[in-house]
Order: C-alpha cells, then sequence, then structure tokens
C-alpha cells in the first residue's frame, strides 16, 4: 500500500469512525472548539492592544507644560533651546487658547466648562516629537529632569510612561490567555483523548484481526490519528468561525466607543487563523497520541 | 518449517504453560496437538504466531527465529501465518467479502483484486454465494469457513487453528478437519489444536501431545483402532509412541 492509499484509508476510516460515534466526537470538537475561542479572544485583544501600542509608539510627544505665572517669551526661549537638540524633529507650540479649542473638540459635552471661566483655562505648552531610534532612554529621562527643575516649567509629561502600562496590561492579558488556553486545551486534549480511547475500545476486535493477519501499527493506528486530527481540525475551524462572528457582532456594536475601536478594531491575521487551526490539531493529534499509547498491541484477550 | 528448541513460557513461578518444548514441523506436514485443557496448547500457538514471547528457548519459524524478531518485523511474519479460532472472530458488522480481505487490502489490493481474491477464496470453502452477507446470517460452520478463508486468503506457509471445532457439531467439525486436510495438500503447513480425539482423522496424521506444558507424546497414527488410544484419556497410544520426541519420523 502506498503512503497515498494508506492516508485515504485512514481518512475514511476516520470519517466512518466519527460518523459512528457521532455524539462522543461532537463533544471533543466543542471541547476543543471553546477551549481555541477563549484563547483566541484572548489573542485577538492581545493582538489589538499590541498594534495600538505600537501606533502610539511612534507618535509618541514629551508635553512640557508651562506654568500659569511664567514670563512672556519663556515659550518661544524653551522651544528654541529644545530643537537644538539633535534628536528633536518637531517643536509645537500649543497656547492655551488652541488646548482650550482641542479639548472642545475631543469633549463637545464638556465644551460648557470654561463658559464661566476667567483667564486661562488650560496651560500652553510645547509638544515635542522626537526620534526615539536617535536617543537613549536615560538621555531622554534625564533631560526631562533638567526640565522640569526650570522655573517656568510646570509639568513634563512623557508618553512613555502610559505606554509602558499599556505594554504592561498586554503582557497581563497574554499571560491570562496562554494560562486559560493552556488549561482549557488541556481539557480538550484529555477529552478527544478519551473520546478516541473509546473509538480503540469500540474496535478492539477489529484492531486484533488486524494486527493477527499482518497490518503494521502504522496502519492500525494511522485512523485513529487522523481521526483525533481530525476532530482538532473542525474544532479550530468551529472556534474560527466563533471567533469571527463574536468579532463581527462586538465591532458593530461596540466601534464608536473607544473601547471597541481600540480592543476590536482588526480580525485575526490568516497567520493567527493558521497558528490556532495548527494548536486545535495538534491538540487532537496528541489526544489520539496519548490513547495509543496504552494499547499494549496484543492480540485477542 | 516450524522448530521449538526447549521452550518455555511460565505466567508466573507456579503457572508453567510450557515447560521445555521440542519438536520440529517440517514444511508441508499436518499435524495435530492435542491434550485437555490447560496443557498449553493455545500459548504453543501464540508463540509462533508471536502473540508471546518464550521465557526460554528458541523457535525458527521458516528459519526465522521469531522470539528475538523485532516487534515492527511482526506482522510480517504473520502475514505468513493464517490463525483460525474457536470462536472466529469475525467482524459483525461487516461483511464476509470485508472479513476475508483484510489482508489484500493490507497489502494495497485495489478492490477488483480484493474482490477476485475473496471470491476465489471463498470458493474454497463453499460460500462464494454469501460474500453480501453478514456473519449474524451464517450458521456457526459456514462463519468458521469464513474465519478459515480469512486465515489462508494470501496463501500462507502456515496455518495454525485453535481448537477450530470446539463451537461446532461432530459433522460439521468433521467438514471443518477435511477443509484443513484441502489446504494441507496444497503445501501448507498445518497445524490443529483440540482437545476432542474424535476430530483426528484415524490414520497418516502427526500427534503431538501436551499435558501440563509438556510433550508427552510425538506420535505417527498408523492403524485404523489408534484413535481410540487416543480418545480414551487412560489408554495410552500404542503405536509410535516410542518415538523419541522432536524427531520426524
Amino acid at each position: 500500500m502506498t503512503l497515498l492509499q494508506a492516508l485515504a484509508f485512514f481518512l475514511r476510516e476516520a470519517l466512518v469512525s466519527i460518523r459512528r460515534s457521532f455524539k462522543i466526537s461532537l463533544l471533543a470538537v466543542v471541547t476543543i472548539a471553546v477551549s481555541l475561542f477563549v484563547g483566541g479572544i484572548f489573542l485577538l485583544l492581545t493582538r489589538n492592544l499590541n498594534r495600538i501600542v505600537m501606533e502610539w509608539r511612534g507618535e509618541a510627544r514629551v508635553v512640557v507644560y508651562l506654568a500659569q505665572d511664567a514670563p512672556e517669551g519663556e515659550a518661544e526661549r524653551l522651544a528654541g533651546e529644545i530643537r537644538r537638540l539633535a534628536w528633536v524633529s518637531e517643536v509645537e507650540e500649543i497656547t492655551s487658547g488652541e488646548a482650550e479649542r482641542r479639548f472642545t473638540e475631543a469633549f463637545p459635552s464638556l465644551g460648557g466648562l470654561f463658559s464661566d471661566w476667567e483667564g486661562p483655562t488650560l496651560p500652553s505648552s510645547l509638544e515635542v516629537a522626537y526620534d526615539a531610534e536617535a536617543v537613549d532612554p536615560r538621555e531622554l529621562s534625564a533631560w526631562q529632569g533638567e526640565l522640569a527643575r526650570d522655573p517656568a516649567v510646570a509639568l513634563v509629561d512623557d508618553d512613555r510612561e502610559w505606554l509602558r502600562q499599556i505594554e504592561r496590561l498586554v503582557a497581563l492579558l497574554r499571560g491570562i490567555g496562554l494560562l486559560l488556553g493552556a488549561v482549557l486545551l488541556s481539557a480538550a486534549v484529555f477529552t478527544i483523548a478519551s473520546v478516541v480511547r473509546l473509538t480503540v475500545y469500540l474496535y478492539r476486535e477489529e484492531i486484533a484481526v488486524l494486527r493477527l493477519v499482518g497490518a503494521t501499527e502504522f496502519f492500525i493506528r494511522g485512523p485513529f490519528l487522523v481521526e483525533g486530527l481530525l476532530q482538532g481540525l473542525l474544532g479550530s475551524l468551529l472556534a474560527a468561525a466563533g471567533l469571527f462572528l463574536s468579532f463581527r457582532l462586538i465591532a458593530s456594536q461596540a466601534l464608536p466607543s473607544i473601547f471597541g475601536s481600540v480592543l476590536f478594531d482588526r480580525f485575526l491575521s490568516p497567520g493567527d487563523l493558521l497558528l490556532v487551526g495548527v494548536v486545535g490539531s495538534l491538540a487532537g493529534l496528541l489526544g489520539s497520541i496519548l490513547s495509543l499509547r496504552r494499547d499494549d498491541g496484543s492480540l485477542f484477550n | 518449517m516450524i522448530q521449538f528448541f526447549s521452550v518455555s513460557r511460565r505466567y508466573t513461578a507456579r503457572r508453567v504453560a510450557l515447560d521445555r518444548v521440542s519438536f520440529e514441523i517440517p514444511r508441508g506436514q499436518f499435524v495435530f496437538l492435542r491434550g485437555p485443557s490447560g496443557a498449553g496448547k493455545t500459548t504453543l500457538l501464540k508463540l509462533i504466531y508471536c502473540d508471546e514471547v518464550p521465557d526460554e528457548g528458541r523457535i525458527l519459524v521458516n528459519g526465522r527465529n521469531v522470539a528475538a524478531l523485532p516487534k515492527g518485523k511482526i506482522p510480517y511474519l504473520r502475514r505468513t501465518i493464517g490463525v483460525v479460532f474457536q470462536d472466529f472472530h469475525l467482524i459483525q458488522r461487516k461483511t464476509i467479502f470485508e472479513n476475508v480481505s483484510y489482508l489484500p487490502r493490507i497489502l494495497g489490493a485495489n478492490a477488483r483484486e480484493q474482490r477476485r481474491l475473496a471470491y476465489r477464496t471463498l470458493s474454497q470453502v463453499g460460500l462464494a454465494h454469501r460474500m453480501s452477507s453478514f456473519p449474524a446470517e451464517l450458521s456457526g460452520g459456514e462463519q468458521q469457513r469464513v474465519a478459515i478463508a480469512r486465515a489462508i486468503i494470501n496463501e500462507p506457509e502456515i496455518l495454525l487453528a485453535d481448537e477450530p471445532t470446539g463451537n461446532l457439531d461432530p459433522s460439521l467439525s468433521r467438514e471443518i478437519v477435511q477443509l484443513f486436510v484441502d489446504i494441507n495438500r496444497r503445501g501448507t503447513t498445518v497445524l490443529v489444536a483440540t482437545h476432542d480425539p474424535t476430530i483426528i482423522p484415524r490414520s497418516g496424521n502427526r500427534v503431538l501431545v501436551l499435558e501440563h506444558g509438556r510433550l508427552v507424546r510425538d506420535l505417527i497414527l498408523r492403524g485404523a483402532d489408534e484413535p481410540r488410544g487416543l480418545r480414551g484419556d487412560r489408554q495410552v497410544p500404542r503405536v509410535d509412541d516410542t518415538l523419541p520426541l522432536g524427531r520426524n519420523p
């Protein structure tokens, strides 16, 4: 028998077996689908968060807020000094009026907040864009400390700090996802192992006949391995379909909010979907291998 | 050719299935292995088709030391040995054709070739017309004939039968033994284990007698009255039972 013939035989036998014990096979498929779905949701969240962090990292700024009582001309002086730094790409002066306009634009419902206010509402500032590749982070921090000590400066705000916090959140999410996915996947592997073991039991007489007439272990075990693989693959497909439908549903309802636009902006890439398929298939295969380890190769008992 | 050289098989220290058994069965010989239940007949057959391994001694099957055969080589040995059991071991959800076609399918025969081989072999056992039936639709004797067809479909060098008539009435038993005789005439070495002396033809056959795991007789039946000697447990066979064990007369 050629390898191609053998694979066709394995597939045929595996499909017959799945059809024969449909309900327990379905249980195995659903178990693996649920675990991959949960893992997939975390993957989706971390992928989107990562992408956002990368985008924001590229746009990271240092914002220098000027003291309210800073003498006139201090903004220009500071801007001039900052522009002289080699790694600074752009310095934009934001006046108090401009800051108020931006705030009102971003939060229209809070626009009336400044109507009864007398004098400048929001402090003037300098937005400093820089080339993160060209500057050592320690040098950047030292420079910010020096700047903060300037009497004309009220506060130096660095985007890197909250980006670091988001990165920590992404890492935490990834960790939880991995842990939860691993636990659920272990349960799925155990379920598939049990299903395949049950199938082996159902077929024990035929397996013994096959061994008796001279079938190799490859020939005997092949259909069971393919069965586990198929269950894993079907579970992956189900999980991918569930993820896509959930994504569409959440994205369509949540996109207008910042939460939706950040966390559910893009679906998983083809590479990620392939990863889900591979993990599911391997989990199924592992389940089969584990169940067949108990088979000692004996004939009729 | 089957050769046993001082073969022992112990399940526990006190439960000895075979004790230093030696004999030689030349190619093409028809041999009955006789003994009461628990004498070690099944163990002896299992050792030949590698379902068990001996604790001591050497077993050569067609020159190959099967006791030392790597696990991966066992299937290839089994393809040259047909085995028939008392309880048939047919797969009930498979047709007769499917039941007998396992080996051709393993060997990669296409559907047409499988059908041709199955038809030819089932014709030999008189069941070609039942190819599409299921085992449950056949009588016990017919089921045993299907099991024999499955065992001989690849024209094995050796055919082993473990109490093949245990579930059959005397007339069906005679039919089955006659089938073995026919198969043997085509050159296959046949070894039939039985506790029932009535199925052993009256003359011309070699009989190995096992008792408590030891080979106690190796004889050739040569007279019309010989089965009587074998039939009665208290009587000792009167002809050729003085032959040294392990020799081929």
